[in-house]
Formats: structure tokens, C-alpha cells, sequence
């Protein structure tokens, strides 16, 4: 699954990588985060509650950070498995840019999901996750103070996974 | 396999389970036909620690008329629906969505406010309490309150229920002698879910469409109402030129979502087809 969209945040974009790096703003952030902890700079591990129409999983996973340039942009590659439910695992790119009234906040991600959740979600994978980013950058948006201007996302390919 | 273990409490009154809710929150579902919630119990992708059933509360049960309205309760099968004279006489567009419903066990097992309160965007009860303008009656520790369908349908899986809430019963208006209907369904086998599905009531008068409800269901994250095509088709003369327009306007409206079988572009073809065959159907 590829989602990627772009998110118009009213903070400064010094303001919103901060919030990007802080575990306490993304654990107020993320739908259903129960835990977060930040291991290096470069690693991120994190537990949450993955709740959606019949299913609620708990994913454990962990994320690592790469190609950082501060106020700019990073990529990262992410893994979680949720017991009996699944695992996800994919990676993301996330990218910075200061516009009119903020920080436009570009990103793309591709996915796999596999397991129980891969075979039974897969119907609706796709919009769930879409859900998810959705409800992130809401809430982001309100830790940081601002409001989320505009919501613009694309789900672009949808590929089955075996 | 199986599911993880859990608690069962068999409740005798709306009251008892709506503060069993209250006091375990998130750790509880509600049981009632289990056609879905029980599937994703034995594959371990959710693990309620406590299952409340309200298949014994007499107050969720029954289809019945009530003045000018047509109440179905929570707890009515989709077996009950299809076979109910009332639904025939006062809501044909149920008893004629009710077979596309999944297979005969698990329309006899399955429940018209399990359906409603879970929010599958690819179910048919949905998008038909859209189309016939159903009021959604919920009853909740503070106490009761009713809410039209086009408001009770928020997002993917979600509805305006609470935590704390429980989906009693739909008020339908009873149909008119000027209202006809039409439901559409593509699924590549039936009893699969739709790829899409669609449900029409048009009320008519003096040779023009008086009213019109277009009820998509699986192409978005909720059912979806063509609203643009609705307002263009109403107080129109009926003609062959106004629903190929309709067809257009729908088109351009919906923002289709892919799923893992049909692309967007599929989705948003067949949805132009099922509405010209309902349209069709119901004016020409």
C-alpha cells in the first residue's frame, strides 16, 4: 500500500520539526499510542493500540530515522508486529516546507501489512490508513498550537500482499 | 483459531448493559447477532475482555408501526426484514435489499442495528437508512436521543455512537403511494461484499421527481449521498436527458476510495452504471 499526502500546519517550521522529534507531542499525536521511547537519535520504539471498525491490535514496533536534516526533511523505515493480529513494516519519507501561514508537511509512505490483519483488513487497509494519518496531523496540529489548514491525501497504488 | 478468554454477562434490560458499558469502556462489546464481532474474536484480532449480550432485552426487538413511522428495533434479523409484511407495505426498499445481504446463516444470525452501529462503508443497511432518511434512536447513560442517518455515519467504521451508548431502535417514515425505489448491488460473487452498491427512494409528483436520496455504499469511507445529483434531479420533468446528467454529476461528486479488488476508476464507472439502472428503473 503507498499512502502520501501533504498537511498545512499553522506553526513555524522550526516548530513543527521539534514536534516531529518529540516524544511526548507524539505520543499525544499518534491514534492510540500507549507508549513511545526514544533510544537514539536515530531510533524511536513505540506501542500502540491499533483500534479500527472490529479490529484492535496492539502493534509494538520500532522506528529508525535516516537521512536527517533538521527543519528539512527525514526518512524512516518502520516495523511492528501486533501478536496474532500482524506485522506492518515499510518506510516513510517526510519532508518540511515553509509557505504561507506555515508548514506544509509532505509525505509518502509505502507498506506492507501481513498476517490475520493483512488477509482480513486488506478489504480496508487502504482507507484506514488513511484514517490514521488523518487523525495524526489533526491532533499534531492542535499539540502544536495550530490548526490544520488544509488536508489534501492521496492513496496512489494499491498493491495485494501475498 | 480460537479466541482469546473472556467474560459473558447475558443482560435482561437496557439499563444493565448500558452501565456494564459505562464501568468497562473500552474493554466491552456488545453481542448481538456476532456475525462480525465473533470472526474477529477467533482470529485474535480483537480481545474484549468482557462481552455483554442484549439478545434478552425485549425493548431492541420487533418491527412495528408507530403513527406515521416505522420502528425497527436493533435486534431484527436480516431474515426478519426480508420476510416482514410491514417492511413490504411501508419500506419495499429493505425487503429488496435484504437478499443481497451475505448468505441465508448468516441473515438469520445478523441484526439490522449491529450493521448500523458497526459502519461497514460496504453494507447495505447503511446506505438504505440514508436513502429512506432513517432516525437513529440511542439510548445512553444520560439518556436517550435521536439522530438523523445522514449525521450518524462520521467516518470509516465510525458513528456517532458513544462509548456508553447502545443503537436501539430506527425510525423510518412509512413510504407514500407517489415513492418508488430501486437497490443496486455489484459484488463478484453474491454475498460478497459490494464493490458498489446503491440505494434510491425518489418521490414523484405531477411528472416531476418531487424528492430524491442516492445512497452509495462501498465506494468512500461512509456511505455517500450524490448530493449534487439529488438537487439537479429534483423538481425535474422526467426524461432520458436529466438522467444521463444525474449520471455525470454523481460521477464528478464522489470522491471514490480503491479497495483492494477495484481501482478508483472502476468504482467511479460503475457507480455512473448503477445509478443510470436505478434511475431508469424508477422514471422511465
Amino acid at each position: 500500500m503507498e499512502l502520501s499526502g501533504e498537511q498545512l500546519i499553522a506553526s513555524p517550521v522550526s516548530k513543527v520539526w521539534l514536534g516531529l522529534n518529540d516524544v511526548v507531542i507524539l505520543h499525544a499525536s499518534i491514534p492510540g499510542c500507549e507508549e513511545i521511547e526514544r533510544i537514539s537519535e536515530e531510533e524511536v520504539r513505540a506501542r500502540v493500540m491499533f483500534k479500527i471498525g472490529p479490529v484492535r491490535a496492539r502493534f509494538a514496533g520500532k522506528l529508525l530515522l535516516s537521512d536527517i536534516v533538521p527543519d528539512v526533511s527525514c526518512s524512516m523505515a518502520f516495523e511492528g508486529t501486533g501478536g496474532a493480529a500482524g506485522f506492518a513494516k515499510g518506510k516513510a519519507r517526510v519532508e518540511l516546507i515553509e509557505t504561507e501561514g506555515g508548514t506544509l508537511v509532505r509525505y509518502s509512505t509505502e507498506a506492507s501489512i501481513g498476517g490475520k490483519l493483512g488477509q482480513i483488513g486488506g478489504r480496508l487497509i487502504n482507507a484506514s490508513a488513511k484514517k490514521i494519518a488523518d487523525d495524526f496531523f489533526l491532533a499534531f496540529a492542535k499539540e502544536l498550537g495550530g490548526n490544520l489548514i488544509a488536508v489534501n491525501v492521496a492513496i496512489l497504488e494499491d498493491k495485494k500482499e501475498e | 483459531m480460537k479466541a482469546a478468554a473472556f467474560d459473558y454477562i447475558k443482560v435482561k434490560s437496557l439499563g444493565e448493559a448500558i452501565s456494564l458499558l459505562k464501568e468497562h469502556g473500552e474493554d466491552a462489546r456488545l453481542i448481538a447477532g456476532g456475525q462480525t464481532l465473533l470472526a474477529t474474536l477467533n482470529l485474535r484480532l480483537s480481545e474484549p475482555s468482557i462481552l455483554i449480550d442484549i439478545t434478552a432485552v425485549s425493548e431492541l426487538k420487533g418491527i412495528s408501526l408507530q403513527g406515521n413511522i416505522l420502528r425497527i428495533g436493533a435486534l431484527a434479523t436480516h431474515t426478519e426484514i426480508e420476510n416482514s409484511d410491514l417492511i413490504a407495505q411501508h419500506a419495499p426498499l429493505l425487503k429488496e435489499a435484504a437478499p443481497h445481504i451475505a448468505h441465508r446463516a448468516i441473515r438469520n444470525l445478523g441484526t439490522w442495528g449491529g450493521s448500523l452501529a458497526y459502519g461497514d462503508p460496504a453494507a447495505e443497511w447503511p446506505a438504505c437508512s440514508l436513502a429512506l432518511d432513517a432516525v437513529m434512536v440511542i439510548q445512553g447513560s444520560s439518556g436517550q436521543r435521536k439522530v438523523s442517518a445522514k449525521d450518524f455515519f462520521i467516518d470509516l467504521y465510525t458513528t456517532t455512537l458513544k462509548a456508553d451508548e447502545i443503537l436501539v431502535a430506527s425510525e423510518i417514515p412509512l413510504a407514500s403511494g407517489n415513492q418508488v425505489h430501486s437497490f443496486q448491488e455489484l459484488a463478484r460473487r453474491h454475498g460478497d461484499y459490494a464493490a458498489v452498491g446503491l440505494a434510491a427512494m425518489i418521490r414523484k409528483d405531477k411528472g416531476k421527481v418531487q424528492t430524491c436520496r442516492l445512497a452509495f455504499f462501498s465506494v468512500a469511507a461512509i456511505p455517500t449521498m450524490a448530493s449534487k445529483a439529488q438537487a439537479f434531479i429534483e423538481g425535474k420533468p422526467i426524461d432520458a436527458e436529466l438522467i444521463q446528467q444525474a449520471v455525470n454529476l454523481a460521477r464528478e461528486e464522489i470522491e471514490t476510495l480503491a479497495d483492494i479488488t477495484n481501482s478508483q476508476e472502476t468504482k467511479t464507472y460503475l457507480l455512473g452504471v448503477l445509478l443510470e439502472r436505478a434511475l431508469t428503473k424508477m422514471l422511465l
